[in-house]
């Protein structure tokens, strides 16, 4: 049965710049907001969108990824005709690659696409925090009677050289396209997202694996082969909250942002746009006599018995008596002791926080970044974890880091 | 794997004592009852029987029964969506002569069709005003190696007052054992007896033939009472074994017991007893975590997910999209889902259903005896 549209999710990338938190899983399946992880974004939009078959493009660190998704229940894409698919790369007659590049993993894909054969199709980002409705998104594809397009975010003129931007005429056309370049003709950064008519695709597709020179990537290679040709390209000015969080300060940001939903625009409170998980099945959470909590998201399973302020917890987070958390994220099943202090940080999944140790510090101005503990880590008693730390073994009681 | 000669099958009965906790069963019955901030009654007893691998359940949905069905749903929480077994939900069949069941009896008697093509041996019957983790493979285990006819779970405690009080059968008969070497050699029907008792928790295990045959024979007779009609007349006959049960246990028996039931799970130590053993599955709603604005003052309080805090609370449980505005001050009370208590409003020993709106200013308290009950949707 043929689709309008159907939606692959690039979830391939290694998240090298989060080291301690992508250890041991792939950057899209990254905790976020307290109950969330990073690919339950992209996957509600679709969902929210209409859009009912997604294939999921993964090959580093699958495992946690592949549990996470299971059969794709918890966001309705346990469908009967399509659904949720993780594609991993595999072996063919003739031969197996590792995906090359962005381009390549859609390429090597396209006989899942031919499946549903369907009029379009969205290619997504696994690694972006974003409400977006692509179905106004297809609106705009088709009302341009386009074979190409690109979300933007109007970005500001200084912070345009770290983008890459769309040059487009006052329709909307693209006439350039400009990857980090010094002296940018625009301010409508690429947000990686791109609606694609399906035969353009297979084309242009098939024509870059055939390029021996190509690196397989969508935005060096594809795109510039889609103005070469004078493809009709155009641009959708989307206009929301959307944060790539790559980085630790910018995912420590991103969920701090969360907490601030009038500045931010980042509002996981909307009904009409619910972000769905998987739950955890915890009771509900506990916070004791003698604890505080200000200014905090918490979820199913905490036990908050010391002092919480503007902080994120994730399901089952024990806080002990006189432990003291401030501008923390703190992810699923992680144990602060008493008396500990952790500050600006994100601790990942399962970590013990021993007795009396000190995590990360308040920032004083430019020098104290954040700090940051990965999955399954013992930080021993009384131990010091400095701000901008990378902890990803296990700190002796005292020692300082 | 295929265990059906050891295998069960379960059936509750979810309008068990409904007439209990009237307030609470207004619009709704016994099982859906919501408890500790984000359960409802029967999440336990299917929760604990899906736990064991029992995973062909019957609901016996007998009135009030919608809250019942859309929390259910297709079963998917408990894992019960099976090609074999799974989840059945069976309201009365409604004909010209049809009545709403009358006792266990009526009830099984509708079904008997059903369940002569079955393929588990045994049958276990359970009410839902009960809160245990329960492991029914133990006993299951335990009645075939007392190779008992029929094995009843028990706990020992106090009969409650409001159990007591009433007189007949319109609130529901429950019963007390009397037993030798673990064999119940007596029944007590509405007992008033004072201490500690062995008092029934309404677990039946049964071979479903056995349970076929009693059930037909029985009906014909117009018997309507399991217990009282069908084992007690047979005790000297029948093997009827006790499985005593020594964990955590919640009788929802009045509207204050709830609120008590509720309120005791505000301790760690009880909260661990009742939740730690096996998971507990309920019905998901995907809201967002729980929001304390700055100068919230929270304390001794359990939360569920999608809460907005912006007041003070203490010693209560939050169910989940409760929102409690700025100044509101709330304490030793019980909010249902998507309970609003606006800026400033004062309350105490409250019990509000869900949606229930708490206007700007108002004060209102009931006592630590005496809790005060708000209907669903109602705006005080």
């Amino acid at each position: 049965m043929a689709k309008e549209m159907i939606a692959m999710l690039l979830a391939g990338g290694q998240g090298s710049r989060l080291y301690a938190l992508t250890q041991k899983l792939a950057k899209p399946a990254v905790p976020f907001g307290g109950k969330y992880r990073i690919i339950d974004f992209p996957l509600s939009n679709c969902v929210n969108s209409g859009i009912d078959t997604v294939g999921i493009l993964t090959q580093y660190q699958p495992l946690v990824l592949n549990e996470y998704i299971g059969n794709g229940q918890p966001w309705d894409l346990d469908r009967l005709h399509g659904g949720v698919f993780v594609l991993p790369p595999y072996q063919k007659a003739s031969g197996s690659d590792w995906y090359k590049g962005t381009a390549n993993a859609i390429y090597q894909n396209l006989s899942f696409i031919e499946r549903y054969d369907p009029q379009y199709v969205i290619i997504l980002s696994g690694d972006q925090i974003c409400k977006q409705d692509y179905s106004d998104f297809l609106r705009f594809h088709k009302e341009k009677n386009a074979e190409f397009s690109v979300a933007v975010m109007e970005v500001p003129w200084e912070e345009a050289p770290r983008f890459g931007l769309m040059v487009a005429d006052e329709n909307d056309r693209i006439t350039e396209f400009q990857e980090k370049p010094k002296n940018p003709k625009s301010n409508l950064a690429s947000m990686g997202i791109y609606i694609f008519n399906w035969d353009i695709l297979k084309r242009y597709l098939t024509e870059d694996e055939a390029d021996p020179d190509s690196e397989n990537d969508f935005g060096n290679n594809i795109i510039p082969n889609l103005l070469r040709d004078q493809r009709r390209m155009y641009a959708y000015r989307f206009s929301g909250y959307w944060k790539d969080v790559g980085t630790i300060s910018s995912l420590w940001e991103a969920n701090m942002e969360v907490l601030d939903p009038e500045h931010s625009g980042i509002n996981l409170f909307d009904d009409n746009w619910k972000i769905y998980s998987r739950n955890s099945g915890m009771t509900g959470h506990k916070i004791s006599r003698g604890a505080v909590v200000e200014n905090s998201m918490i979820t199913d399973g905490c036990r908050i018995k010391g002092s919480v302020k503007h902080s994120i917890l994730f399901a089952g987070v024990q806080v002990e008596k006189g432990a003291v958390l401030e501008d923390a994220v703190v992810m699923g099943g992680t144990v602060i002791k008493s008396g500990a202090v952790v500050k600006h940080c994100i601790i990942a999944e399962n970590v013990t926080i021993g007795e009396g140790a000190v995590v990360g510090a308040m920032p004083q101005g430019e020098a104290n970044g954040v700090a940051t503990v990965g999955a399954g880590v013992v930080i021993g008693r009384n131990a010091k974890i400095g701000p901008n730390a990378m902890i990803n073994e296990n700190v002796e009681d005292g020692e300082e880091k | 794997m295929t265990k059906s000669n050891t295998s069960a099958l379960g059936i509750i009965f979810p309008n068990s004592y409904d007439a209990l906790v009237p307030e609470l069963v207004n619009v709704r019955l016994m099982a859906s009852i919501p408890f500790a901030s984000r359960y409802r009654l029967v999440d336990f007893i299917l929760s604990s029987m899906s736990n064991c691998g029992i995973a062909n359940i019957s609901v016996m949905a007998n009135n009030n029964y919608q809250s019942l069905m859309d929390h259910l749903g297709s079963g998917r929480e408990w894992d019960l969506v099976r090609k074999s077994g799974g989840l059945h939900i069976f309201p009365p069949f409604a004909d010209k002569s049809s009545k709403p069941y009358t006792g266990r009896i009526g009830a099984l008697a509708s079904i008997l069709d059903f369940l002569r093509v079955q393929k588990e041996k045994y049958v276990i019957l359970a009410d839902s005003n009960i809160v245990v983790n329960f492991d029914y493979s133990a006993m299951i285990d335990a009645h075939i190696a007392s190779g008992a006819d029929v094995t009843i779970a028990y706990n020992e405690q106090e009969l409650p007052a409001s159990v007591q009080a009433y007189k007949g059968n319109d609130r529901g008969i429950y019963y007390t054992f009397g037993i030798e070497n673990g064999r119940i050699t007596k029944i007590f029907v509405n007992p008033r007896e004072p201490g500690v008792q062995n008092f029934s928790m309404n677990f039946y295990l049964i071979e479903r033939e056995m349970l076929i045959d009693m059930v037909s024979a029985a009906s014909v007779h117009g018997l309507h009472y399991f217990e009282r009609d069908v084992l007690l007349p047979q005790l000297n006959r029948l093997n009827v074994q006790g499985f005593k049960y020594d964990g955590y246990i919640a009788r929802i028996s009045s509207l204050q017991s709830y609120f008590e039931e509720n309120m005791k799970l505000l301790d760690d130590y009880n909260l661990d007893a009742l939740f730690s053993r096996a998971p507990i599955y309920t019905k998901i709603r995907d809201d967002n975590p729980t929001v304390y604005a700055s100068g919230a003052k929270v304390q001794n309080v359990m939360a569920a997910d999608g809460c907005i805090i912006e007041g003070e609370v203490e010693n209560s449980i939050l169910f989940r999209g409760v929102k409690v505005g700025k100044g509101a001050k709330i304490k030793n009370c019980i909010l249902m889902q998507d309970t609003v208590v606006e800026p400033g409003a004062e309350i105490e020993y409250l019990i509000t259903d869900k949606n229930v709106t708490i206007t700007a200013g108002k004060t209102m308290s009931g006592t630590d005896t005496f809790p005060v009950y708000i209907a669903k949707h109602q705006v005080v």
